[in-house]
């Protein structure tokens, strides 16, 4: 008798590889984090390596690095474009035309200067404002202007809520958002402001403050 | 007496708008050496392994603020 229906063999699946949920103990597991990168420029590094700052302590170990997203900086990038290009444009209409021609190029060469202190003070704002989670830790670094900087930590046994807040359709898309932490220490908030994976920040503050870094359950691919 | 001259003093306009430009200019390299020595500090703060290009960075603007000082000093 005939087959009505012969079932197909079943096609070979590629074997998916076994996540782990672990504190990564040797540099090989460090190096397969999500996150984990050799960038210094990188605005979310999860076991950064190289880095230090200056309260570190010897039995410190830095955690976690971020920076606002990369795409914070679209802003003033833009905006320091439009003044490079600036010049070039307003060259067709007479507006410095009253001037002797050696006072409209020393006139270009000023903006030129205020341009570069611009793109200058967004670029250092962003590199140096930088929030630390490490193993004891809560430290955020704050560049507010070329002048003025400040340097907040908190232990991380005085962290009491830690709360995140992502919205809008430009941090949806690009995944981040602020994380904000309650502490019974002398600062009693930080602030993490629009930094990458809010909610994985959230999940390692959590995972610190419940059990330390021995609790710390990340995913190894 | 030529038209951007002033009167009383008898200097030319363009003299006085040289010493302003140049005193704005001058402010600007104070401003530049500010921004010099709080990299610096701020390399100091924290090591990411870009303190030699941050630093080049605001050296750079340094020398971009003198280069345009002493162009002005001399063709204005």
């Amino acid at each position: 008798m005939p087959d009505i229906f012969v079932n197909e063999k079943p096609s070979e699946v590629p074997e998916k590889k076994e996540e782990i949920f672990k504190k990564p103990e040797t540099k090989d597991e460090v190096e397969k984090l999500p996150g984990h990168s050799h960038n210094p420029l990188s605005a979310f590094c999860f076991y950064p390596d190289g880095i230090d700052f200056e309260t570190r302590r010897k039995e410190e170990k830095i955690v976690l690095l971020m920076r606002k997203h990369i795409v914070t900086n679209a802003s003033w990038i833009i905006i320091g474009v439009i003044m490079i290009l600036a010049p070039v444009v307003l060259s067709k209409f007479p507006i410095l035309e009253f001037l002797p021609a050696r006072f409209q190029f020393v006139a270009i060469l000023g903006w030129y200067l205020i341009t570069t202190a611009f793109i200058l003070e967004g670029f250092l704002d962003w590199f140096f404002n930088v929030y630390i989670v490490t193993n004891q830790r809560v430290v955020d670094i704050d560049f507010y202007n070329l002048i003025y900087k400040e340097v907040s930590d908190a232990k991380i046994d005085k962290v009491q809520d830690v709360t995140y807040r992502m919205g809008g359709v430009i941090r949806t898309i690009f995944d981040y958002g602020d994380v904000f932490i309650q502490t019974a220490a002398e600062v009693p908030n930080f602030e993490f402001l629009a930094v990458p994976r809010p909610n994985v920040v959230t999940k390692i503050l959590e995972d610190l403050i419940t059990n330390g870094e021995k609790g710390l359950r990340v995913k190894i691919k | 007496m030529p038209a951007d001259t002033i009167p009383i003093l008898d200097v030319s306009i363009w003299f006085i708008a040289k010493i302003f430009v140049i005193f704005a200019i001058l402010l600007y390299v104070v401003f530049a050496l500010v921004v010099v020595r709080q990299v610096q500090l701020m390399t100091d703060t924290l090591e990411v392994g870009f303190e030699t290009e941050v630093r080049l960075l605001s050296f750079v603007h340094l020398l971009f603020a003198l280069a345009v000082l002493i162009f002005a000093f001399l063709i204005l």
